[in-house]
């Protein structure tokens, strides 16, 4: 917990690992999915779109696409530190029963400021790049590929950027090849026009 | 100017890079855009718009949890007759390559999963461990004098003696650097084989859908001795090859390769091409030139077809063949032998899906003639799958094996003529 205290440095952590640290015991026992949600909520957000920088909403994202995500965290091929001690005993059933909790829920924009001029640049970058097709209309998302409209826009300029330079362990190489050669400038305004959708 | 006001532009020259070089210190350096190979684009350069598809068709999921036997399709298989299928393991989520060690393991790779199994008989039955887990995409793998090679997206490791220690892994031996491949990651989960000279045949695709790539870097088939010293290409101009094999007679090199998407539900088709052995090195035509000779849509030159060896076959438009192997047992009928099959893992991008199931190609010196074999996982009616294959392994018996993905099991084809007359009855 202390690499997540360090890693967002903020006062709301302490009370997250605070919220991390009762809600341990608990998961240990495998008790009911409520409890387990509680862990998820603490920085994913209650509804599941998340207030936290960099944290990903995970409201409306396909069932599919939480649990596979979930599962190669698990599984150790998807790397993100502050995740692993919670996955770590997550069964099989778990990682069913939360995915289609947060796939049920309905996505809420963050409370970052988009800009429209930016957005605009993004959805034409999108349209050249072509996002919808594997994204869907309106980038809801489909099965293993996650929906991008209203996904907070810190996280997802940061995963744009990890995609691009293939430093995301167990990303889908796909990105990598779609986003070669877009800057860091482009990859913003991809990240403001998805915000706002 | 007198020398004392050179100094000093001097120094403010000097003092001015140095302010510079501090600011840029204190900004956080920037990840520099990955930039393609040298005078070369980066920029994948399909065209949706142009190729009159939906433009909704994607990649389908490969489901990282277990398939129950009872749930396996293998009620939907169908057979010429006289063969038999049956399961040969299963629960095994993502099961793509298959090499079989000196004593008798299995090890099977993987792509999104990130695993490597073992797969061991235990009187009869199939016992499956998990060796290695956390890789990326771990497709690549061989055999030889009791090493285990693994290569996951551009990552080489060896595991000696690896069947005494299928309870725990031993630490392995890296070999990243010897083999020195490039660092893009798309179509380069790797496929490997150890040829009929002992060295390690490589995969190295191109990264992206359709766009220039270095020759000199990527599209290719490399070979190295297996430390990774002494390497060679091949081949060229390969857009993604994940299956190739050796003749059993010419001991010429054949591989499959992947067409390009987007340029049609109507291909350009995927082909299994053949590398004559006084044409090594050779280029086989991406990005510029498909199939049978079509020239590309979105990439153009002139006579974009000029000097490329043509496909001794093509297997169809977005099947996605990519387990080959040539079949050399005594178990099926004499017309089997010396036939390639193919595993067909079936297409994404067309609206009418097609392939999910196993061709053989009956080669005539450079040509060859693609026929079905194993069919029934596609339902063309309801334009819907119950099973991608992946790659296939001729056991001693003569048996063939054919790993499914979608479904994270092995299925095992015999042939009996017993079974034959009593179908002809």
């Amino acid at each position: 917990m202390i690499l997540t205290v360090a890693r967002y440095g903020r006062p709301l952590a302490l009370g997250l690992a605070a919220v991390w640290l009762c809600a341990g015991p608990v998961l240990a026992q495998s008790g009911p999915s409520t409890e387990k949600l509680a862990l998820c909520s603490a920085c994913h957000g209650e509804d599941g779109n998340s207030k936290m920088e960099k944290i990903p909403s995970l409201a409306g994202q396909p069932a599919f696409f939480i649990l596979n995500q979930l599962f190669l965290m698990r599984e150790g091929v998807r790397k993100v530190e502050a995740m692993a001690p919670i996955v770590k005993d997550l069964k099989d059933e778990d990682l069913d029963a939360l995915s289609k909790h947060f796939a049920g829920l309905p996505a809420k924009r963050s409370d970052e400021t988009a800009d429209p001029e930016l957005a605009k640049k993004g959805a034409k970058i999108a349209q050249h790049r072509r996002c919808d097709s594997c994204h869907q209309p309106r980038l809801v998302g489909k099965e293993q590929m996650p929906r991008l409209a209203k996904q907070r826009i810190d996280y997802l300029s940061q995963s744009l950027k990890e995609f691009r330079d293939a430093t995301r362990a167990g990303g889908d190489t796909a990105m990598s090849a779609n986003l070669a050669g877009t800057s860091d400038a482009d990859l913003a305004a991809l990240a403001h026009y998805c915000a706002l959708l | 100017m007198s020398i004392s006001s050179i100094t000093q532009r001097g120094l403010l020259i000097v003092a001015g890079f140095a302010l510079l070089t501090t600011l840029a210190l204190a900004q956080q350096v920037p990840v520099p855009v990955r930039a393609g190979p040298p005078g070369f684009s980066p920029m994948d350069q399909t065209k949706v718009d142009k190729s009159g598809q939906k433009a909704d068709l994607s990649p389908h999921p490969v489901s990282p949890t277990v398939t129950p036997v009872d749930k396996l399709p293998l009620d939907k298989i169908k057979l010429p007759s006289g063969f038999k299928i049956e399961v040969w393991s299963s629960g095994h989520p993502g099961a793509r390559t298959m090499v079989m060690g000196d004593k008798g393991t299995m090890f099977m790779g993987s792509r999104t999963i990130g695993r490597v199994y073992a797969i061991v008989d235990k009187n009869g039955k199939r016992e499956v461990k998990t060796l290695l887990s956390g890789l990326t995409q771990p497709n690549g793998l061989a055999f030889s004098k009791g090493s285990l090679y693994v290569f996951a997206i551009n990552r080489v490791f060896r595991y000696d003696n690896i069947e005494d220690n299928l309870d725990k892994a031993p630490e392995p031996v890296e070999l990243t650097k010897a083999y020195n491949l490039p660092d893009t990651v798309h179509h380069n989960w790797k496929y490997v084989a150890i040829g009929p000279d002992g060295k390690m045949y490589v995969q190295v695709g191109s990264n992206c859908n359709i766009c220039e790539t270095n020759p000199g870097i990527h599209g290719q088939i490399r070979r190295y001795n297996l430390d990774g010293t002494g390497q060679e290409i091949v081949a060229r101009g390969i857009r993604n090859t994940v299956g190739f094999d050796w003749h059993p007679v010419t001991h010429e090199l054949w591989f499959n390769d992947n067409g390009r998407d987007w340029a049609g539900n109507g291909g350009p088709e995927d082909e299994l091409n053949r590398v004559p052995k006084d044409m090594e090195g050779a280029s086989f035509g991406f990005p510029y030139c498909h199939a049978m000779g079509i020239p590309d849509q979105d990439i153009k030159r002139p006579n974009p077809c000029a000097g490329i060896v043509m496909p001794a076959a093509l297997t169809g438009p977005h099947v996605a063949g990519l387990g080959l192997k040539f079949y050399t047992g005594d178990m099926f009928p004499k017309k089997y032998k010396n036939v390639a099959f193919i595993a067909r893992h079936g297409s994404w991008n067309r609206e009418q899906k097609a392939g999910y199931d196993v061709v053989m190609a009956k080669v005539s010196g450079a040509r060859a003639t693609v026929a079905p074999f194993m069919e029934g996982l596609l339902n063309t009616e309801k334009n819907e799958f119950y099973g991608r294959p992946a790659y296939l392994f001729q056991m001693k018996d003569g048996s063939l094996l054919v790993s499914d993905e979608n479904n994270g099991a092995v299925y095992r084809i015999s042939y009996d003529n017993k079974n034959a007359k009593q179908a002809a009855r």
